[in-house]
């Protein structure tokens, strides 16, 4: 998940609501803001409600290369 | 006495001899003084003068033994020397040949601490403007930090109770002793190579100035400048304030604080999401209420006279938007009930699926049973049937009239069973199985 995606996602929804709150629109345009509005707080709620964690430490292979390997935590399975 | 005779005439080497003898004699010693011209030769070897007010010392201080040193000498700087004294023969002069230096009235640790926050503060390195922000919801974190340290577990720890989806990559290095600071610099420039990292803690555990040393090494300091990922510094106790920390985007007193530094906002943040779609909401109704009444207004004044069927169209459009949006809240809405429902009911669902197909079973094997035993008890009526006809069939007169049998009837119609009826020229008709035949009686037997 990129945290990029997450972040403007709220700015645009912010900015949709201050746009919204003017006052300042033709209806369809309005509607069609509110609309573009209710599918970013979708999206964000999804991100929100993400409960997967994936911890891993780095190895330095022989040729220099770095490789991932699970780490576990105290009292975790190493296999988690 | 003959002063000429007595007199011990020195060559200059002689004397030179008997000066450096003399000095030789002091061994190693411990000279106190301030620092001035101190010049560090692309050697590496160190050359001053130690002075007071009074006199002046020359030392030298040679590459070998000052490669350890870990702060700069000075000039000015008020010093403690251990060392030997020298003679340089041919030129005639002496110095201290320095062995071991260290500060006066604050140790040499402190003192290099603050020199080089001294000299990094000059160059901008703890700018704000410098400092980013961290972001609000970080997917993947790199710790740089001992694999086998407590710091590490805390974090962790940490996170599991926030539930925070967060993932994590470790950089293990070592975070004291030679060559921790390269290590730890080493995996700040590593993660910077990676484009999924979103936020750095570089990090261990409490201990002692020595043992935090390696964070307020330069090298350590210049990679965490140079870091256009977002970091946090997290060394040691709250008390303890290292190099890194000022050059870090983010300080954070433990390594469990900065576990909660990266993993904080979700709850804020679902809020400020519910809230947003709230306003949301409300701004557009209230939007649409405001037209409606513009509408309402502009359509009663009669100076504008807008004809009926513009009133109509433009009431018709109101009306198409109103339940687009009242289409579409609902739609949200019944999503997010939806999901509840769905959420709350599968595992009964589960359970559920079980039961029913276990309930479909029974009902397929009654059913099977009911159809077999309607279709038994038919199979028998229908023989039984059979039976009775054939039976019935039997019975019937027609069948009698086919075994020979004929019936035998008078003039006026009476079936004959009595010979006695008839006297001999009467006239009987009598039915066979095939077709009748008028008959005259004969005699009577």
């Amino acid at each position: 998940m990129k945290m990029k995606d997450f972040e403007s996602n709220l700015k645009t929804l912010e900015e949709i609501v201050s746009k919204l709150e003017s006052g300042d629109l033709t209806l369809d345009k309005a509607l069609e803001l509110f609309e573009e509005g209710v599918k970013i707080s979708r999206y964000c709620n999804a991100k929100l409600e993400e409960a997967e964690r994936k911890v891993a430490t780095l190895i330095k292979g022989a040729d220099g290369s770095m490789a991932e390997v699970p780490f576990a935590a105290e009292g975790e399975d190493a296999a988690k | 006495m003959d002063l000429f005779a007595q007199r011990k005439i020195y060559s200059v080497y002689e004397i030179t001899a008997e000066i450096k003898q003399a000095l030789d004699k002091f061994g190693v010693l411990w000279v106190k003084g301030e620092i001035s011209n101190f010049k560090h030769h692309s050697s590496g070897h160190m050359y001053f003068s130690l002075k007071d007010d009074r006199a002046q010392l020359k030392a030298a201080f040679f590459r070998n033994n000052n490669l350890y040193l870990k702060f700069r000498p000075e000039d000015g700087l008020e010093v403690l020397a251990r060392g030997r004294l020298s003679l340089y023969e041919p030129r005639g002069d002496y110095q201290i040949i320095v062995e071991y230096l260290e500060p006066v009235g604050v140790g040499s640790l402190q003192l290099a601490f603050e020199q080089l926050k001294q000299k990094l503060r000059s160059e901008g390195l703890f700018e704000e403007e410098h400092k980013v922000r961290l972001p609000l919801l970080p997917g993947k974190v790199g710790v740089v930090t001992s694999p086998t340290g407590a710091a590490i577990q805390d974090m962790l720890r940490i996170l599991r109770r926030r539930n925070a989806s967060l993932d994590i990559l470790i950089y293990p290095a070592r975070v004291q002793g030679a060559g921790a600071a390269e290590e730890i610099a080493a995996g700040v420039k590593y993660f910077n190579t990676r484009n999924d990292i979103d936020v750095i803690i570089v990090g261990r555990g409490g201990g002692s100035m020595e043992d935090l040393w390696a964070f307020n090494e330069e090298v350590v300091a210049r990679a965490i400048y140079a870091s256009e990922i977002p970091l946090i510094s997290a060394v040691g106790h709250e008390v303890d304030f290292t190099i890194a920390d000022f050059v870090a985007d983010l300080r954070a007193p433990t390594p469990s604080a900065a576990a909660e530094m990266v993993s904080g906002a979700r709850e804020d943040l679902l809020a400020t999401v519910g809230s947003l779609s709230g306003r949301a909401l409300q701004a557009v109704r209230l939007l649409m209420e405001r037209r409606r009444s513009a509408l309402e207004r502009v359509a009663r004044n009669r100076a504008f006279n807008i004809a009926p069927n513009k009133v109509r169209e433009l009431q018709q459009r109101f009306d198409e938007a109103t339940s687009r949006m009242h289409q579409t809240t609902a739609r949200y809405l019944t999503a997010l009930r939806h999901r509840e429902r769905v959420l709350q009911l599968r595992l009964i669902k589960v359970d559920l699926r079980q039961t029913i197909a276990r309930h479909r079973e029974i009902l397929a094997g009654k059913r099977n049973r009911l159809q077999s035993s309607v279709q038994a008890w038919l199979k028998g009526r229908r023989s039984q049937l059979e039976v009775e006809a054939g039976r019935m069939n039997a019975l019937s007169p027609l069948s009698i009239l086919e075994r020979g049998y004929a019936i035998c009837r008078h003039e006026q119609g009476e079936i004959l069973r009595d010979a006695a009826r008839v006297v001999p020229g009467d006239r009987v008709a009598v039915t066979l199985a095939h077709g009748e035949i008028d008959c005259r009686v004969e005699r009577i037997k």
